[in-house]
């Protein structure tokens, strides 16, 4: 035992593994054909989460700044390439776009959750930096991309919308309003949805990790309501910085709209 | 004494296109598309050009060019003696009006579509006024409460053109203003355009194929094949005076390379 938590050995984790076996067994008896990827995706998740669980143990013992700051750095790296990934058809330049949309956002609200909320001290104390930095990147980078899909989407099947608009003599950012609202829309619709229904249907991720830990269940509603406003802020700034910055790639100074791209 | 020379008549071009040459960048690493190749032109004030030549020959970004939806290299193109490039896009665009091929309306009524423009306050949007603009387009005052989604798509066009003139332009631009209707309704549009141009004496360019609106409008006609002016005459009255063979080719309908060919 380890704080309130009961420790697992190596042989329960395998144990809980076993479960993967009736995935597959179903897989196999309903022919789904995704015997091969549960099989990667299961080593995967094994290796990825050991990876990470010796490197955070290893920063933790060394709680230098400079060491949380980097993880911080790999991690935007890491969520920039992934939301450019889910970009049906990204625009030019769009990595540098999404890697300032969720480096900015990320900084801006762990800035204030860790500085002004929750007054951790000191500032870069990694058991809250890390896990708060990975859960506000993580909504940045789903919200990013989403809003970007439908951005595009949205200015390739409304472009002589666009156009029509421009043609009256209204600005390329006045133009591509409808669009912007549409897409700010979309990234934040499942956050909104999700704030409906939090605490009700299901414990989120954190709050269940604490009250294992022991925590009282009163302290982990307060910090769970830290962390959903917190979610609702990225996902709104980073939506907001990444459609606002991508917009302005399809648009021209002379307010022309650049077709091609989209 | 010499008897004096007669003075040469006044030109007053609303547009010169001087030596145009325009390219659009290739799709992923392919080479530029030359899409139009040492093209000039004059339009005279009151007087009207239409764009002529098969589909993938230009017409279109020339026009585009006019307005400047398209950026064209300075010095190439001139509104009333000044290089576009030089002028600002958005008031450009509300001394030169564009229609499109696809009549857009956007959500509302009649009366709110007139309403869309980039600076209402500047305009006088009074019921007097939204009255006579639909009235210029042959439509009766009781539209103004109607639905423009419910419109048929002649009446949509219509109101487009009574939206883009209600600023008061000097040119109007036409892409193919009929080719999305029906021929009852391709023929009301073309009325309309036809009596605008003389009743307030408008300059229009239009790209069309419709031949009731070819033979109406008169004027000048420009054929391109390849982005290359390939014929231009001017006549006075309507198209049957046309004398120049290719241009009397593709206009009985005969294939690019039969024209071509004369």
């Amino acid at each position: 035992m380890t704080g309130g938590v009961i420790d697992l050995d190596l042989r329960q984790v395998g144990l809980a593994i076993l479960l993967i076996a009736v995935v597959i067994a179903v897989s196999v008896r309903q022919r789904l054909g995704l015997e091969r990827d549960l099989a990667v995706g299961t080593l995967r998740a094994i290796l990825q989460l050991y990876l990470v669980g010796f490197v955070l143990t290893w920063v933790f013992a060394r709680a230098y700044w400079w060491w949380v700051l980097l993880i911080l750095a790999v991690m935007a790296g890491i969520a920039t390439r992934a939301a450019v990934a889910r970009l049906k058809k990204p625009p030019p330049g769009a990595h540098a776009v999404a890697a300032l949309a969720l480096s900015l956002s990320t900084a801006g609200i762990l800035v204030y959750v860790i500085g002004v909320v929750v007054q951790v001290r000191p500032w870069w104390t990694p058991q809250y930096l890390i896990p708060i930095g990975g859960m506000i990147l993580g909504n940045a980078m789903t919200s990013a991309s989403l809003a970007g899909d439908r951005l595009q989407a949205d200015l390739r099947n409304r472009a002589a919308e666009v156009e029509a608009r421009l043609a009256l003599g209204f600005s390329g950012r006045e133009a591509v309003q409808p669009m912007v609202r549409a897409a700010l829309g979309a990234a934040m619709l499942p956050t909104v949805n999700g704030m409906m229904t939090v605490g009700v249907v299901q414990l989120p991720g954190m709050m269940t990790g604490q009250v294992l830990a022991g925590a009282s269940p009163l302290v982990a509603v307060e910090y769970q309501l830290v962390v959903v406003v917190m979610l609702a802020a990225a996902t709104a700034i980073a939506s907001l910085l990444f459609v606002r910055m991508a917009t302005a790639r399809y648009l021209t100074p002379a307010h022309q709209f650049r077709r091609h791209l989209v | 004494m010499p008897i004096a020379a007669p003075p040469p008549p006044v030109r007053d071009p609303v547009f010169k296109v001087d030596h145009l040459s325009l390219a659009f960048p290739g799709e992923r690493g392919r080479p530029p598309v030359q899409v139009l190749r040492d093209v000039s032109v004059e339009v005279d004030r009151g007087s009207s050009l239409t764009l002529l030549g098969p589909s993938g020959s230009g017409k279109s970004t020339l026009l585009r060019c006019l307005n400047r939806l398209e950026e064209p290299p300075p010095g190439t193109v001139f509104f009333n003696g000044r290089d576009i490039t030089t002028l600002d896009p958005l008031d450009l665009r509300r001394r030169v009006a564009m229609v499109q091929q696809t009549p857009i309306v956007f959500e509302g009524t009649v009366r709110d579509n007139l309403g869309v423009q980039p600076h209402p306050e500047r305009l006088d949007l009074s019921e007097a006024r939204l009255v006579r603009a639909l009235e210029a387009v042959g439509m009766e005052a009781h539209f103004l409460d109607r639905e423009a989604a419910t419109l048929s798509g002649g009446e949509k066009q219509r109101v487009v053109i009574a939206r883009a003139l209600i600023g008061g332009p000097e040119a109007l631009l036409l892409d193919e203003p009929t080719s999305a209707l029906d021929p009852p309704n391709a023929a009301l549009v073309v009325e309309t355009v036809v009596g605008l141009r003389e009743s307030l004496g408008l300059t229009v360019v239009a790209v069309t194929h419709q031949a009731e609106l070819l033979r109406r409008l008169g004027g000048c006609f420009l054929y391109l094949v390849g982005g290359a002016v390939q014929a231009y005459e001017c006549i006075d009255g309507h198209s049957d005076a046309i004398t120049d063979a290719r241009l009397q080719a593709f206009l009985r309908g005969e294939s690019p390379a039969a024209v071509a060919a004369r």
